[in-house]
């Protein structure tokens, strides 16, 4: 690792630990090994959305050419989000990408990534079906977030008519996350999403 | 109609102007010098098509590195007069719009900090992002003495060895004349007197100032690089226009718009279009059409070894159409109906399935007629080479000079320019919707004589050499003929 990146991860990690936001318990920066070029981060889920109360795992890879390239950042817990993959985490925005500047830093990028859950940007998806279903039928979507920031990110609100959906597709003998991705797929109708599977 | 009438108009102002030169000329001459007049205008000049009468007609000329340099410098020598601002800005102006002097010079001159602001070379406000006498640089967390610290228009200041690691890593990435503030959501660009000053690897200041100058080039309208491979030739033309032009160096022909091979009549978002269709769909394409066909008479299984359409059995001599095994007899110019697509005149009651057979059956159609126009051109070529080594062989045996017999050179090298044409007019037809019936008339006429062409230039032993040339003049005015309807201009 690069002299120029190990000083900044250094002083972005007292930075993060003594903002604001870590006193909120908004956004957490941990040291994963002792090399700095792995972190894990973890944000919480913005109120008044269909993450509120969720706390939300990411895996952070610093380059060598840090921070004239940017971080590489991925969701580690399972979220249901039209700029976010549903299977690997992957993100789509644009400060990760060629919009990354020198002088941003670990807080920015996890405070962006909380506000890219309280504001989704549909036009430019990363899971296309999430996106699909945020246009087409925005009520479902919501649910469905909600229900997935539950069932992985320690939510607080359960929804027992969809929970019931995926029991009894457990007992038709179908994994518990590949049911319920297949009925978050196909809006949460059973005969669909178990033709999904089958297919 | 149009392109009939063409063709006996033309005929006749030739035989008026002929006989009216046999009338007036009375000494000997008057006359020689008429009739090598005659001759050069009835020799179809292949090279130096004149500006009235060529829908082709293109101006341009290829120019080296260092002259394209040159010229592009004077445009922002003269632009840092006008608006008194330094090269670097003013080669940012001209790249980021365009080249556009008259718009560049106006929007300055009404307003000349917000035209910065808006190129992306200045910012709103002047930014001052250094605290007390050893500032900590934002960027790598180190403190530094004051001198240390260097910026752009923003003001945004990093220390120089910051600067220095990302023009490297933008550079890496091949990013040039797009590099950036480092500060964040500042869009301010970073001019290349100030990369010069700061960038430490003399490696990566070549690549910059190579990469910069292909961004230069790429963003000027009036030239363009040669897409030959290896190619350092640089294309001037006066205008942005879909037209000819032929690299002097490496041979290859292009359109100057878009790059790819020459594709006229079909336009370039056209073109760009069905070449993306026929890789989709290729494989199927190949499948079907293969490359033998039976006689249509006999049965005996042929190969086709030239470009010419019209076949002749070898066993029973029976003359028929490669493209549709019909009789040749019926391709006369008026029945000529193998290059119009029949369109199923039911397909709006027919069921899904049936409509996705007859689309696949119509660009099927249109890629098998395609396809085999580029095969023959490939094939011409060969008939090309063969006619040079028949030409050696007789003026070895004392058979008329070489220049007696360039005309079959000629005949060779026309007969390939109008197959190209005709090629390029199929996936222009597959696309087509208005004037379908006028195009695909005269794109049978041009079938028609470029076949008529094609069997004469294989059999010119046998062929007259007055015929030959009628048939050269005809296939030639068949083709610009359709090119002057159809050519967007």
């Amino acid at each position: 690792m690069s002299n120029i990146a190990e000083q900044r991860i250094k002083r972005e990690f007292k930075e993060v630990v003594k903002s604001d936001e870590v006193a909120l318990c908004n956004i957490k920066v941990e040291l994963v090994n002792d090399s700095l070029t792995e972190l894990r981060g973890e944000i919480a889920g913005p109120p008044d959305t269909a993450y509120e109360g969720g706390k939300f795992k990411l895996q952070i890879k610093i380059p060598e050419t840090y921070p004239f390239n940017p971080p590489e950042v991925k969701f580690v817990t399972k979220i249901w989000h039209p700029n976010i993959s549903s299977v690997t985490g992957a993100i789509c925005l644009d400060i990760l990408k060629d919009q990354w500047a020198a002088a941003m830093t670990l807080r920015t990028v996890l405070l962006s990534l909380q506000a890219l859950l309280a504001a989704a940007e549909p036009d430019d998806p990363q899971d296309a079906v999430v996106a699909h279903q945020y246009k087409e039928n925005f009520d479902i979507f919501e649910r469905t977030a909600r229900h997935w920031t539950t069932a992985y990110a320690g939510g607080p609100k359960r929804d027992t008519e969809l929970e019931e959906k995926i029991v009894s597709m457990k007992n038709m003998g179908f994994d518990e996350h590949m049911a319920r991705v297949a009925l978050s797929t196909k809006d949460w109708d059973i005969t669909r999403a178990a033709e999904y599977l089958i297919s | 109609m149009s392109a009939d009438m063409n063709r006996q108009m033309s005929h006749q102002s030739e035989a008026s102007s002929m006989g009216s030169d046999c009338d007036s000329s009375e000494d000997l001459d008057e006359d020689t010098e008429k009739f090598y007049y005659i001759d050069t205008t009835d020799d179809l000049d292949l090279d130096c098509p004149s500006k009235t009468d060529d829908p082709e007609y293109f101006e341009y000329e290829p120019l080296q590195l260092i002259d394209a340099e040159r010229m592009m410098n004077e445009e922002i020598e003269a632009l840092c007069m006008k608006l008194k601002v330094n090269p670097s800005t003013a080669k940012m102006l001209l790249l980021r719009h365009n080249w556009k002097k008259e718009e560049i010079i106006d929007n300055y001159q009404r307003d000349p900090s917000g035209f910065l602001v808006d190129t992306h070379l200045a910012s709103r406000r002047k930014h001052d992002n250094l605290v007390g006498q050893r500032p900590v640089c934002s960027v790598c967390c180190s403190e530094y003495a004051r001198d240390r610290f260097v910026g752009v228009a923003c003001g945004h200041m990093f220390c120089r060895d910051c600067w220095d690691m990302h023009f490297q890593t933008q550079i890496r990435d091949g990013v040039t004349t797009g590099i950036e503030c480092m500060a964040k959501e500042c869009p301010v660009l970073v001019t290349e007197d100030f990369v010069y000053k700061v960038l430490s690897d003399s490696k990566l200041r070549d690549k910059y100032s190579k990469f910069s100058f292909n961004d230069l080039i790429k963003s000027h309208p009036k030239l363009r690089f040669c897409p030959g491979a290896d190619c350092s030739v640089i294309i001037k033309a006066k205008e942005l226009k879909a037209k000819k032009v032929e690299c002097h160096s490496c041979k290859i022909t292009f359109c100057f718009k878009c790059g790819l091979s020459y594709h006229a009549p079909t336009e370039c978002d056209v073109i760009k279009r069905w070449l993306t269709k026929c890789e989709d769909d290729s494989e199927t394409a190949n499948y079907i059409s293969a490359h033998t066909k039976d006689c249509p008479k006999c049965h005996v299984c042929i190969e086709k070894n030239g470009g010419c359409n019209h076949m002749q059995c070898p066993e029973c001599k029976y003359d028929f159409c490669w493209m549709c095994l019909g009789d040749w007899k019926s391709h006369g110019s008026e029945y000529y109906e193998c290059s119009r697509y029949k369109e199923n005149p039911n397909i709006a009651n027919e069921s899904v399935h049936v409509q996705a057979r007859e689309a696949l059956k119509k660009y099927l159609f249109y890629y098998e007629r395609w396809e085999n126009h580029a095969k023959s051109l490939q094939l011409e070529e060969t008939t090309t080479s063969k006619i040079t080594a028949r030409i050696q062989e007789k003026v070895m045996n004392n058979q008329g000079t070489w220049i007696d017999w360039q005309y079959l050179l000629k005949a060779a090298a026309l007969l390939k320019k109008c197959r190209y044409t005709l090629q390029y007019t199929y996936p222009y037809a597959y696309y087509l919707d208005n004037r379908k019936d006028l195009f695909e008339y005269q794109q049978a006429q041009l079938e028609a004589e470029v076949e008529n062409l094609s069997w004469k230039v294989e059999r010119a032993e046998i062929t007259d050499r007055g015929e030959l040339e009628n048939q050269m003049d005809v296939a030639e005015k068949r083709r610009l003929t359709l090119l002057k309807d159809f050519l967007e201009v």
